[in-house]
Order: structure tokens, then sequence, then C-alpha cells
């Protein structure tokens, strides 16, 4: 491996730390109801009224 | 007849003042003349366009009219799946997407009767902000040669600001179509995540991919939108929500709308050209009505880290292929970037989709209850020169990328309609970028704001010096 593969590959892996960081940071106090699809429910819910 | 918008130029052809024939042709000499240094077209069907433009015309003198676009020359970005014709995504394998339907928006403009010009350049992959492609030449901006012409829809962009088409499809997963309307003194417009199909085009990112127009004036993008909204049965995350007429609205008073100018993150590091002229729009839109306070958002940080993390375990999963088995047919960066999402773990992936869903509906009912509305500047600064902007470092390349787009890939998250407009120009000639945000489905709010900043002002009056 050469000097510039294993710079980029430390960069991949500062890149994925640091974004598993700030996921589990927030993630702490999901609560279970909480799932992925209720983001198209917050669009409908948040549009205006016909 | 190229100065003419989408819009004229459909009522010229309707009263067959000018011919679909005549149009195209204009629009063909015009990309002979100037896409050597524009690099905005891929491919151009010119046979297959005039051939089109002559029947169309037939048609209409028969007393046929396909729909409100009868005859007006359009132009794709490269990653939607056009019937004959190929889609490289930019890069350098000729059909490096296929689909078993063509892409329903380009289905549906050409029910209403547009002529395909062709497919238009982009950003490899569609990930990068810049405009510049190792395959296919970096898109000119044709306001300011060297500058940028902002990615990933840099070919929709050059050919509409340029008049080599009358309208254009891009795509947007982190401000792909806000960018290089903003960067090429254009409009155009992110719809409301799921309002228009994404089927028969290359998905980037599924949570986070739109499409949407790019196009002249406001007007025009209406239109546009009018006619590639609404459920469509091949893309399980369109919406059935009404798609109303808001090209019909256009023009009714802004009077009472309330507008947010963000006190926090969006104005932070941004020229004082670029503020300025938000302001300079923000101030017109007061004397026509609307109500114009200064209010604080919730922090977009957690936002840009959900986008983060799903734009790149979908981009990683999408694309594994090329990565895994031709990677040196990418550029650096666009490796670079998918090689991240390789490493992000299932667990993370779909944390981030859950926050996603709450950041959403907490942005949706705190601000939207204060206000009607956001005015945000689209880019920081106007439009850089493309090789100090290029230069390695990689790692240093990724980071200007994250810096130059840090104000539209919020909107992406949250999903909301987003209306990017010109705002003004620098003293030397370089556009400037003005975002209207609203809320969930309500195009018709930022396209009536952006109708009333347009008639207020003179931008349009503007050609660029191509």
């Amino acid at each position: 491996m050469t000097d510039q593969e294993r710079a980029a590959q430390r960069q991949v892996q500062s890149d994925v730390a640091a974004l598993a960081g700030a996921i589990e940071r927030m993630a702490g106090d999901l609560a279970l109801g909480e799932e992925p699809s209720n983001f198209e429910a917050a669009l409908e819910a948040g549009a205006p009224r016909d | 007849m190229t100065d003419l918008t989408l819009s004229e130029l459909a009522a010229a052809i309707a009263v067959r003042k000018i011919s679909a024939l005549e149009a195209t042709d204009a629009c063909l000499e015009r990309i002979a003349r100037l896409d050597g240094r524009l690099r905005a077209f891929i491919t151009l069907d010119a046979e297959g366009a005039r051939a089109r433009a002559r029947a169309l015309d037939g048609e209409l003198a028969a007393g046929r009219r396909r729909g409100p676009l009868h005859g007006v020359p359009l132009a794709y970005k490269d990653l939607c799946h056009v019937a004959g014709l190929p889609t490289s995504c930019g890069t350098r394998t000729r059909d490096y997407f296929t689909s078993q339907i063509e892409c329903t928006a380009v289905a549906r403009l050409t029910a209403a009767g547009a002529v395909t010009l062709g497919k238009l350049n982009m950003t490899e992959l569609a990930l990068g902000p810049f405009g510049d492609n190792p395959h296919h030449g970096d898109v000119g901006n044709p306001w300011k040669a060297g500058h940028v012409s902002g990615g990933s829809s840099s070919g929709s962009g050059a050919a509409v600001a340029a008049g080599l088409a009358f309208g254009a499809l891009g795509s947007d997963t982190g401000g792909s179509i806000r960018l290089p309307a903003a960067c090429c003194g254009i409009v155009g417009l992110k719809p409301t995540y799921g309002r228009v199909s994404r089927a028969g085009a290359m998905p980037l990112s599924w949570s986070l991919d739109h499409l949407g127009p790019m196009t002249r004036s406001v007007r025009d993008a209406a239109l546009m939108l009018e006619i590639i909204a609404g459920h469509d049965p091949h893309d399980a995350t369109s919406s059935a929500h009404a798609v109303g007429t808001p090209a019909a609205t256009l023009d009714l008073p802004v009077r009472d709308v309330r507008l947010g100018l963000p006190e926090n993150y969006y104005f932070d590091g941004v020229t004082p050209e670029a503020r300025a002229a938000v302001e300079a729009a923000a101030r017109t839109l007061a004397e026509l009505g609307a109500r114009v306070q200064t209010l604080r958002l919730p922090d977009p940080a957690p936002l840009i880290d959900v986008a983060g993390v799903l734009a790149r375990s979908e981009s990683s999963a999408i694309h594994a292929r090329i990565v895994r088995d031709r990677p040196h047919e990418l550029g650096a960066a666009v490796r670079a970037r998918l090689e991240v999402g390789f490493h992000v773990s299932a667990h993370d992936y779909l944390q981030a989709g859950r926050l996603r869903a709450r950041l959403t509906r907490t942005f949706v009912q705190e601000v939207f209850a204060e206000v009607d509305a956001l005015l945000t500047p689209t880019i920081p600064e106007p439009p850089p020169a493309l090789a100090q902007v290029t230069a390695p470092p990689v790692d240093e390349i990724v980071r200007r990328m994250g810096r130059f787009s840090r104000l539209t890939r919020p909107f992406n998250a949250l999903g909301l309609p987003v209306l990017a407009l010109p705002a003004g120009f620098t003293a030397d000639g370089r556009p400037l970028g003005l975002s209207i945000t609203g809320r969930p489905f309500d195009e018709a709010t930022v396209l009536r704001l952006g109708q009333a900043w347009e008639q207020a002002s003179d931008w349009r009056a503007r050609r660029p010096p191509v």
C-alpha cells in the first residue's frame, strides 16, 4: 500500500467515525415507535390544508 | 428566438407564430455555435429532434395540440433514461444506467408535446457541486468563463442559461438543481420529496433524490412542475398529494405572507455580497406586503450528519459495482466519497432514518408555526474559479465540496420544496443566488414568492455574455 492509499484509508476511517459518533449522540433518546417511514408522514402532516 | 421563455415560446407555437421546427433549429444552431465552449451536452439528438418537431408542426396544422409544451425543445440531465438514447450518468460508460421504463418525468413532458434535444452533461454519478467532469469535459459557466457552473446538474444549468434549450430537468440529492441554478443565473425548483416521480432516473440516494425543473423564469418552472408532478405507480415514494395549479396562482399578491430570515447557520461564512443580495430580496418582498422577520432555526448540523449517513450508505450500495470492479474509471473525489459508505454500519444507517423523521417533524411544526417560507442564500459565495476549487489534494476537494453545498443539503434531509433563483450579480458579472423554502407540498407559495421577486427585479432581462 502506498503512502497516498494509507492516507486515503485513514481519511475514510476518520469520516466514518465522525458520522457514527454523531448518530450515536443523537439516537440515545429515540422512542421505540420512531421509524424511518415517519418522515413521509411528517411531510404529509405539514402540508397546507386544501 | 432563444431569448423567449418556455411559456412565451409555447404560446407563440400554439398560435403558429413560430413553428416547432424553427424553435428546434434555433436551439441546434446555438448548440453548434456555443457548446464547444460550454460542454453542456453529452448526447445531441439533432435528427430525432427535427423529425419530432416536423411531426408536431404537422399535427398542429391539422388542429391537434398535444399539450402545453407542444413543440417546445427541452433537454434532460444524462441520468434520465430516454428511449433510444444512452445514459452515461456522467461516467465514461455510454450506457451506465438502463431502465425498463422511460423516465416518468421525461415521458410526461413528451406527452405534453416537448421536443427532446438530447442529454445534458453532469458531474460524474451526480456526486459533486462544481460542474467538472473528467470524461465529458467541465461545463462552462455562461456568465464567467473558467468559473464553477454548479453541479451536479451542470449541463442543465448552462444549457438553459445560454439558450441552448428552453428548459431542462435536473436532479437534486444535496443541492444539484439549486447549485447550478444559482451559478448559472437561472431558476431551479427542488420540489417536495415525493412530489415528482424518480422512476427511470439513476438513483444516487433513494432517501434524498429529487427531480425538478430548471428554467429561465419562475412561470416556466411552475408550468413544468404541473406536468411532471403527481403520483406514479413506478415510484413507491411518489406522493398522491394533490398537485394543484401553481402556475395559475403565481400572480396572486404576497401581502401578509410571513417570511423568515434565519439568524443561525444560513448566513454564517456567507460573503457580504451574497448576504446583501438576499437581504435586498427580503426588503423588496416586504415592500410588496410580505411580513419579514428573523428567526432561529433548529440546528442544521444534525440534519447534515443524518443526510451524510443516508447519502453515503445508499450511494455506495447503488454504485458498488463500479467502485469495486472499475475504480480506475472514477474520479478521485467521487471514489473517495463512495468509499465511505462501505464502512457505515447498518445500525447507524437505520438510526439515521429514524432521526431524520423526528428532525423533519420538529422542523415543520416549529418553523412553519412562525413563518410561511424562509429566505436564504443558495451558495455562500459567487461562483468561484473552477481551477481553485478542484485543485488537489483530494481530501481538500471533498471539504470544499461540503462547504459549497452547506446551505442546500439540509433541505434534502427535510424534503421541503425549495426554489432557487437569481438574487443579483457581482460587479464582475457572476450570479448570486436566493432560495425560498416552503412547507411540504406548498410549491405554490414558494413559486408565488419567486414570481413576485422576479417581477420586481430586473435580473431576468440580463443575458450571459456567451
